[in-house]
């Protein structure tokens, strides 16, 4: 039952997270597309969201490793 | 080319065909695991150097208000007062440890890196107040290395995110715990190294004194902003009150699990893929294993180049939203201001 909650949860993490890191492309994309000289800043902005993105999918992701690994602690 | 790969698959699927007992081969259920992935990225009591050699490392118990030093487990076990079990050392006695000082793989890690940024630092500032790069251009790579790293904290994270003139305060934190970071992230790229940020008791020791730093410098505003939010109406103060206190503690919670899972995560794949040819010649025979073993170093290779880079990256996003973290609590807004335009334009409309 672990097993099976650890990996339907990790596919689930991938479709959010995907989505999540691909909106922000696109808007990385169009707003640098739309103002290039502006770049810089968007780019900072880009990974500092991004990686708010990935903190709560990698805290999911160590809840599935635990319920799959069967750590009871 | 493409006849080259061509041969190596069909010499694969020719091995595998050649090798009847790859059926058969889960047919016990209780079989040991052929890599131990969790081992890998644990703890140790000992220190990993160069060629394998294992440096046992002292263990230090505090129990039942007295303290036991011993050189390393082995002589603890032998001493009669602990014994070895599934979870650790426990007491012979019974006795709950109540305190475990041990110094660990991770420990002894979080120190190198310490020591070479206190080092860094050191160097730097002998540097600096000789004269050289100070009064005259820096002079070496390691130093202009040094200046570009420093100013980077210092303009790109310290002064964008911290507001006015109190970012000189805090650039010397940043700028230490981007280092250690860094300096603990790439010991996990050393084949015998292990990167103690993979470890959630070192990334919350961070997080934690980001979090009282923040506090500590926490302008009014900050505090007024979570005990009495202004311009709301009373009854909304009693959700937002518990939110915002909640608020203050889910950032650095949140800033220790990322470097955490990001460290681990990293290991990890490492270990599975390099795990894979154990695993396919546990299964296939030592042939596919040997021939299979191409494709995962390459791919090794190129998950190294990756981890390389997360591992300046994260430290780089630790660092940068400290810095937010702390720019947000240092900040001073001006609601009495804006109110005060407010009536200033009703009076001339």
């Amino acid at each position: 039952m672990g097993f099976l909650g650890a990996g339907i949860g990790v596919g689930i993490i991938a479709i959010g997270a995907g989505i999540g890191i691909g909106l922000i492309g696109k808007g990385a994309v169009e707003s640098i597309a739309r103002q290039p000289e502006a770049s810089g800043d968007i780019r900072g902005a880009m990974i500092l969201t991004a990686a708010f993105i990935e903190g709560v999918a990698l805290f999911g992701a160590i809840v599935c490793a635990l319920l799959a690994l069967n750590i009871t602690t | 080319m493409s006849q080259l790969l061509r041969r190596i698959a069909i010499s694969i699927l020719f091995l595998l065909v050649l090798n009847p007992d790859s059926l058969a081969a889960d047919q016990s259920q209780e079989k040991e695991p052929v890599i131990d992935v969790i081992g890998k990225v644990v703890d140790h009591d000992y220190l990993e150097l160069v060629g394998g050699v294992k440096v046992y490392l002292p263990r230090i118990f505090m129990a039942d208000g007295e303290w036991y030093f011993f050189a390393n487990t082995q002589s603890a076990v032998d001493s009669g007062e602990f014994e070895k079990t599934e979870a650790g050392l426990v007491r012979t006695d019974g006795e709950r440890i109540s305190l475990d000082m041990s110094i660990t793989s991770h420990l002894m890690y979080v120190w190198f890196g310490m020591l070479l940024t206190l080092f860094l630092a050191l160097w730097a500032a002998r540097k600096y107040r000789s004269g050289v790069g100070s009064k005259t251009e820096p002079k070496g790579i390691s130093q202009n290395l040094f200046e570009v790293f420093f100013v980077f904290i210092r303009d790109d994270i310290a002064k964008e995110y911290i507001p006015g003139d109190k970012h000189k305060k805090f650039v010397n934190y940043l700028f230490s715990v981007f280092m250690m970071i860094a300096f603990m992230n790439i010991f996990g790229l050393l084949p015998w190294g292990v990167a103690a940020t993979a470890d959630l008791t070192v990334t919350a020791t961070l997080a934690a004194i980001t979090f009282f730093i923040t506090q500590w410098n926490g302008s009014k505003d900050h505090w007024q902003h979570v005990f009495m939010f202004p311009g709301v109406h009373p009854a909304m103060r009693l959700i937002l009150t518990p939110v915002e206190i909640l608020g203050l503690f889910t950032k650095p919670f949140a800033l220790a699990i990322r470097l955490f899972a990001n460290m681990l995560s990293g290991k990890i794949m490492i270990v599975c893929v390099l795990g894979l040819i154990f695993i396919f010649t546990d299964i296939f025979g030592p042939a596919v294993g040997l021939t299979s073993s191409i494709l995962w170093v390459g791919l090794t290779a190129l998950l190294y180049i990756l981890k390389a880079f997360i591992a300046l990256l994260q430290a780089y996003i630790f660092t940068l939203l400290s810095a937010v973290f702390i720019g947000m609590a240092v900040e001073e807004h001006h609601h009495e201001h804006e109110s005060k335009v407010a009536t200033t334009t009703d009076v001339h409309v």
